[in-house]
């Protein structure tokens, strides 16, 4: 018989606040001493209440509208009760009754949509290290805001979960309101699955996979599972519902002695925090900040670059938009700091700050306006950065460091026309586009640094024909002349091959067959 | 309603509780008592009534995202724990 | 009150306080007697009053802390092993809004445990005595605040009331206790009980004094959400007349120039000025409409009492205002309500005491277990854990829509039902409590009889309506009688000045 595999996923996205979600204190720990970012608030003290950072609720509204979701206007918090040592108050605060945001979509590049069920703010909890016979807390991570997504069970295969995980991931960082670095846990994914009969109605016994941060592994969980519980149920057994960890070295899943069975987290009104009702103009006016999505992108340039090539820079917001700048959908805020980076990035240090992205000059409103139509018709310009992005940039080393400082628009545009006047040949694009990023070189401009690597191409046609005229007059050359006017078409690339040597290079080859053959018809 | 034995055990199990037998033995008798009072409400019929969590006329209260002195510092909330090591909190094992 | 100035030191004023509360050790009023640090401030606003700068409008007050607030001196404990080795780093927003004013803290009150009782009896470090009958209770939660007062020790003391901690005490030992809107006073620093109808507030000896305190410790708070902007100082709709702003400059003036007229402490002088309040301002408040509740009018209230109620009627009357009944069936589900939504906050508001990160840990403690497990049951009082049952009871999945839901609906019917009555009326007169101060020991271990005792205080919290507890004279048995009046939301002005109008003749 055969079994088809449903899988329900619940991501938590941390927000890139400046501050915690009820205190003052800062909200990008990572590098700093434990316990250092700390109020007495987090700390749990007696008598102390939360202070709620309006941010996050914008942030929420605008990663509610990246997923297609409803934002309510009425909602509120709630008391989720449990003690372990990386709760301080024994209970989180979160949002169980009346959630923010409500029923939406996410749409994977293979055009399948997948339903969210609705999405919360909440706070995080914190981090405790095992040791043989003691456990450390660090509260550092202590009420960072999170925004939990829960999806329907609208997945059926691994690959599905994957690009599914992924999409969340550059909705999150398009809109702006995570760093999105996986690395460091900006986003886990809580996975369940369940296999059933194909045909039959209901679903089977789930197990679920816990804290799962990155794509692959939630791609690997999946796979292990289907085997497993495919091989139980051939062998007429059940799958026992519970939780199981994920060992990414052995790519295997084992069950966790668990008393989730026994949990009653006893939710209940948060009695210290005032009900959230947010106008549709409170709302309107926060999603006029949303930037580009990544659907919009695929869309713009749909006619100008390679489906295949849209999908790798959809990894990094700071070239889609780059390239929206140079198609003039966008303004060119090149200058404007760094921004986040891509999804396989390390411990590299985050951008500080708001990005200029979400600062609506450069809103999706904004660039739709001044975009001529949802489909930009072919521009050969933003074709060319673009496969310079994927084949050159990206292939470098240093790349990281270089994404987070893009030469200028207009540098970008130069070359694209250097290139296209032909004034550079492929070589010499990729040569001069490497020096926009040389730290030696970069503010100089694309023409004065194409200058100083001697890369411009001779494309005077009165000093070629010297050259030409030049090497015609040379003895060695007469033969070649005489079979060529015979009819053997290929001497022509030796003729070709003397004057580019004359010229030392700088001819452009196409220009000088031109001249050539006008001269031996 | 009677609470029994287990009712008292799984509450206190909640409340994260070791009572001794005779907390057992006169929880049981207390609770008792609490609920079957508190079950009055029983009587009342609140159909359609929507409920009340707060009595605060206002909404929509929070702050801006600003980066804060806090009323107190890391060392002096440590300074507060029985045990800490490399400025965390030092609990015993999970088992 | 007497403040510090010129003639009378706050160093003097200090000492008289601290010695009076030796000298009353027996009743056990104090956690924590506050002696060097209590000294030190005094001489710091003597040296101001001799330099001739500006002291604030409490310079020299020795007052008593209800120890369930936060401030660094002296440990806070809630009268509960489990935080009995707790110091706090922070201090409460009220108390830093008193302490800018001058106020000196002379000692820290003893309380029930988490303020769950009306006896003061479940103190982790025993009971506190009536001031007029050793032999009976405080009442409570804050029947040390209350004694302190009552006996003259302190000019004022700080309360939370959360169901009646402050109105019950107020009315067993004869002095004004005011519980204020739910909102008006920042909870931030105060050990949470029940964040939805816990309340700050004061007990004074004249009605005066509770209006300077309100006008001080009023105010919004970026620091406790539910506070409302400051509508005590600022919203002329608080006044029943034009002219209460003159007779506020009035109360100040009168009371600086009363200090003047004193020499250090003196107990004759001190009873004095508790009678000659109503002297020094008449209340200026004509015809008002004041609602008894009928529902109150039975045999389970004492009798005593509601004579005591019918006098002040009378005398109401006899002063022009207007008296009629009120029906408010559902304040008869009050307490019940009450007994499943408190219960529920308390047991979320209290699972941060395990032990972790401050207070008491258990040292039967090997695993994390065992110091959760034993830490709470060795650091909390029997009527501490029924409280957290209770609510872990009407919270836990299968009850939570027959209990706890159920009596949030319920509170909305007390609200209207309140909304309703002051349709009809201005304020509210009602008992606080069915019955005088009682035996020590006589209630303790049977937990609903003591919650009977709040029966007509709790709807007040349930509503978010201010409550003031006057005195009304004593019974035979000479035990103080104390009476509540209510008023409608942000009224709370209105009803300290009205209840001038109950003074008189009360001799």
């Amino acid at each position: 018989m055969k079994y088809i595999p449903t899988v329900g996923i619940e991501c938590h996205v941390q927000l890139s606040t400046k501050t915690k979600l009820f205190s003052e204190v800062d909200n990008d720990a990572r590098g700093k001493e434990p316990n250092s970012c700390v109020s007495p608030v987090d700390y749990a003290l007696p008598g102390m209440l939360p202070r709620l950072n309006g941010e996050a609720i914008k942030y929420a509204i605008r990663a509610g509208r990246a997923m297609n979701c409803t934002i309510n206007n009425h909602s509120r918090f709630d008391r989720k009760h449990y003690f372990y040592p990386d709760s301080p108050k024994g209970y989180q605060i979160t949002q169980f009754y009346e959630p923010i945001i409500g029923a939406g979509y996410v749409e994977l590049p293979s055009g399948t949509k997948i339903r969210i069920e609705h999405a919360h703010l909440e706070g995080d909890a914190a981090k405790l290290t095992h040791f043989d016979d003691y456990s450390l807390v660090d509260l550092n991570r202590v009420d960072t805001p999170l925004i939990e997504i829960v999806s329907m069970p609208d997945i059926h295969t691994a690959r599905d979960a994957y690009d599914y995980c992924k999409e969340l991931w550059r909705l999150m960082t398009f809109a702006n309101v995570s760093y999105g670095d996986l690395y460091n846990g900006n986003m886990r994914f809580d996975v369940n699955i369940s296999l059933a009969p194909e045909g039959s109605k209901k679903l089977g016994t789930r197990a679920e996979i816990k804290n799962l941060n990155s794509f692959r592994a939630v791609e690997r969980v999946i796979e292990y599972e289907v085997s497993r519980q495919t091989k139980i149920l051939e062998k007429g057994e059940k799958v026992v519902q519970e939780t199981r960890g994920w060992n990414d070295a052995t790519g295997k899943t084992t069950g966790q002695r668990s008393k989730e069975e026994a949990k009653d987290y006893r939710y209940m009104p948060e009695p210290d925090i005032p009900p959230i009702n947010l106008t549709d103009e409170f709302i309107e006016a926060e999603l006029a900040k949303l930037p580009l999505m990544p659907t919009d992108y695929r869309q713009l340039f749909s006619k100008s670059i390679k489906e295949d090539i849209i999908e790798v820079l959809l990894d990094y917001p700071q070239l889609m938009q780059k390239l929206a700048e140079m198609a003039g959908v966008l303004p060119d805020i090149s200058r404007l700091g760094p921004r986040p980076s891509g999804p396989s990035t390390g411990g590299r240090p985050r951008p500080k700050g708001r990005s200029p992205r979400a600062d609506g000059a450069n809103s999706r409103a904004a660039a739709l306006r001044n975009a001529p139509s949802r489909e930009l018709s072919a521009t050969p310009a933003v074709n060319l950065i673009a496969n310079l992005f994927t084949s050159v940039l990206l292939a470098e080393e240093k790349s990281a460091e270089y994404l987070n400082d893009l030469p200028t628009t207009k540098d970008l545009t130069e070359l694209a026309e250097m290139n296209e006047k032909k004034e550079l040949s492929s070589t010499a694009t990729k040569e001069v586009f490497l020096g926009l990023f040389d730290p030696q070189m970069k503010n100089r401009g694309t023409r004065t640094i194409a200058k100083e690597l001697g890369l411009i191409q001779e494309n005077d046609l009165g000093a070629l024909e010297k050259i030409v005229d030049a090497v015609l007059a040379k003895p060695e050359t007469k033969k070649a002349q005489k079979d060529f006017k015979a009819g053997q078409e290929k001497v022509i690339g030796f003729l070709v091959g003397q004057v580019m040597k004359e010229s030392k290079g700088k001819a452009n080859p196409s220009s000088v067959q031109e001249i050539l053959r006008k001269k031996l018809s | 309603m009677k609470i029994k034995r287990e009712d008292i055990l799984h509450l206190s199990e909640l409340s994260n509780f070791t009572l001794s037998e005779s907390e057992i033995e006169s929880l049981s008798g207390n609770l008792s008592d609490i609920i079957k009072y508190i079950s009055q409400l029983d009587e009342l019929d609140v159909e359609g009534i929507p409920p009340t969590y707060q009595v605060f006329e206002m909404e929509n209260v929070w702050r801006d995202d600003e980066i804060l002195e806090q009323d107190a510092s890391r060392d002096e909330l440590l300074a507060l724990t029985k045990e800490s090591r490399d400025n965390q909190i030092k609990v015993p094992k999970v088992l | 009150m007497k403040i510090a100035n010129s003639k009378v030191t706050a160093e003097r004023l200090v000492r008289d306080a601290l010695e009076k509360a030796e000298h009353f050790s027996d009743y056990h009023i104090f956690n924590y007697l506050n002696k060097d640090g209590a000294i030190a401030r005094a001489r710091e606003i003597d040296a101001k009053i001799k330099r001739g700068e500006k002291v604030g409008r409490l310079a020299g007050v020795p007052y008593a802390l209800k120890d369930n607030f936060l401030s660094p001196e002296g440990g806070t404990t809630a009268s509960a092993h489990i935080l009995e080795e707790f110091t706090s780093p922070i201090t409460a927003t009220s108390i830093a809004k008193l302490e800018a004013e001058g106020a000196i803290m002379i000692g820290r009150t003893n309380l029930d445990a988490f303020a769950h009782g009306s006896s003061t009896e479940n103190s982790y470090f025993g009971p506190t005595l009536n001031a007029f009958d050793k032999t009976r209770v405080a009442g409570g939660s804050s029947g040390g605040s209350a004694v302190a007062v009552a006996l003259d020790i302190v000019e004022f003391a700080t309360g939370t009331d959360t169901g009646g901690s402050i109105r019950q005490p107020a009315s067993f030992n004869g002095i004004y206790g005011l519980k204020p809107t739910y909102g008006c006073i920042s909870r931030y620093g105060v050990v949470a009980m029940a964040s939805s109808t816990d309340c700050i507030g004061f007990f004074t000896k004249t009605p005066d004094d509770m209006d300077l305190l309100m006008s001080i410790a009023s105010g919004q708070d970026p620091k406790d959400l539910t506070t409302l902007p400051d509508y005590y100082n600022n919203d002329d709709s608080n006044n029943l007349d034009t002219k209460s702003d003159d007779s506020r400059l009035d109360n100040a003036s009168n009371s600086l120039s009363e200090t003047v007229s004193r020499e250090g402490y003196d107990p004759s002088e001190v009873s004095e000025a508790r009678d000659d309040g109503p002297e020094r301002t008449r209340s200026k408040i004509k015809n008002c409409r004041i609602g008894l509740v009928k529902d109150f009018d039975n045999e389970s209230v004492d009798s005593e009492i509601r004579e005591a109620l019918k006098a002040k009627a009378e005398l109401l009357k006899s002063k022009g205002h207007e008296i009629i009944e009120l029906d408010m069936p559902s304040l008869k589900y009050a307490l019940a309500a009450y007994y499943i939504i408190v219960p529920a906050e308390v047991a979320s508001n209290l699972s941060r005491y395990d032990g972790v990160r401050y207070g008491f840990r258990s040292k039967n403690s090997k695993d994390l277990d065992a110091l959760y497990g034993n830490t709470r049951s060795e650091g909390f009082m029997a009527e501490n854990k029924r409280r957290i049952m209770t609510g872990n009871f009407v919270l836990s999945s299968g009850f939570y829509d027959a209990y706890f839901l159920k009596a949030a609906k319920a509170r909305t019917l007390i609200v209207k039902e309140y909304e309703k009555a002051f349709s009809k009326c201005d304020f509210i007169l009602s008992p606080v409590s069915p019955n005088p101060a009682f035996k020590l020991g006589e209630k303790v271990s049977d937990p609903v009889a003591m919650y009977l005792e709040d029966m007509m205080s709790v709807s007040l919290n349930l509503a978010g309506v201010p409550g003031l507890t006057i005195p009304a004279g004593k019974n035979k048995a000479g035990l103080p009688l104390g009476l509540q009046l209510v008023g409608p939301r942000r009224s709370d002005k209105k009803l300290i000045e009205f209840s001038k109008e109950l003074q008189e003749n009360d001799q």
